[in-house]
């Protein structure tokens, strides 16, 4: 069990938000660094930007020092999503294919 | 607070009494509350990116075409705004739980002036597109390719509905200030600053994927 009274202090809030600068910096310069096609751009920007909401997400939202219910909530809203683009991507990828379940 | 002189008390079903606590000042469960509403905040904008992706994949090149009539520097300078109002958000919070009341609204002050910049430099963003005839259904856009008015249609879509979360964002913000005012958020009690909070992070949550989406992937392709 970890200890219930651990909470953000203003100095995880500024470490945090200086992490978060690092990586917007990093959002910009990406295409400077790999200047890729069009797939491996969306896969740079998009990794980026889900380690920037999982700072938000554990730090400013107080995840990480909260209880397991509200990390289920969370959880569950993510896995609803995630089979959300699943189902749809499988529409989008496979499409007039022979084997296409949506035909 | 009810006062009450004698304590209520229920029993569980080994016969011990347990008192019954001011249901008003649940704490977790005004929490618990909020994160449902942000569980369907989640929805609400999943589906959007969820078509966004769709169309994405269907009409790649054309998204890249669309995303480089858009002016990045403004997006870029929104990022950050939205990024420092998050952390001045969580300060405030942190200044109410140390009773340090006038430095908490201070710091809710502040994010309420990053976000009307915010709303500025979209307003700007907005009419420079309007200017140009892009606009959902106009002469100028239906001309265009598919994939160009889809790209668009989400955009005027998305940050729109985006910028009416900070909206009233800047209302639940003004309230904030109101409670404290009245004595209703305080050191002791101080959820619905907790909550508010909690709403900001996740509009800066939404924005941080609307960004690349919308913004960094014409760099995506040679051209």
């Amino acid at each position: 069990m970890s200890t219930m009274t651990h909470d953000m202090t203003g100095d995880m809030y500024l470490k945090i938000f200086i992490a978060l600068i690092l990586l917007t910096v990093l959002t910009f310069l990406q295409p400077y660094i790999i200047s890729g096609s069009i797939s491996e751009t969306v896969t740079a920007q998009l990794f980026i930007a889900t380690i920037k909401a999982t700072l938000i997400g554990s730090y400013y939202m107080h995840l990480k020092y909260e209880s397991a219910l509200f990390r289920y909530i969370v959880l569950m809203a993510l896995v609803v999503l995630a089979i959300f683009f699943i189902i749809t991507a499988s529409d989008a990828i496979f499409r007039n294919e022979s084997f296409d379940l949506f035909k | 607070m009810t006062e009450t002189t004698t304590p209520e008390v229920i029993y569980d079903k080994e016969g011990n009494a347990h008192e019954v606590v001011d249901f008003n000042n649940d704490y977790t469960g005004a929490k618990l509350g909020f994160w449902l509403f942000l569980f369907t905040e989640l929805m609400l904008f999943g589906a959007m990116f969820l078509v966004f992706s769709f169309f994405f994949y269907r009409f790649s090149e054309d998204f890249v075409v669309a995303s480089n009539s858009l002016n990045l520097l403004l997006g870029g300078i929104n990022t950050i705004v939205l990024l420092v109002s998050t952390y001045f958000m969580g300060i405030s919070l942190l200044s109410i739980k140390q009773n340090n009341i006038e430095k908490s609204k201070k710091m809710i002050y502040l994010t309420i002036v990053l976000s009307i910049i915010f709303l500025t430099i979209k307003y700007f963003e907005w009419m420079a597109e309007i200017n140009h005839g892009i606009y959902p259904d106009s002469e100028a856009l239906n001309i265009l390719s598919k994939g160009e008015i889809l790209f668009f249609g989400l955009y005027f879509t998305m940050t729109g509905f985006h910028g009416i979360h900070i909206i009233v964002g800047i209302g639940v913000m003004l309230w904030a200030i109101k409670l404290i005012n009245n004595k209703k958020i305080t050191a002791k009690k101080y959820v619905v600053l907790e909550n508010i909070a909690l709403y900001w992070d996740i509009v800066h949550l939404v924005w941080v994927f609307l960004f690349p989406l919308f913004y960094m992937i014409s760099f995506g392709g040679a051209s």
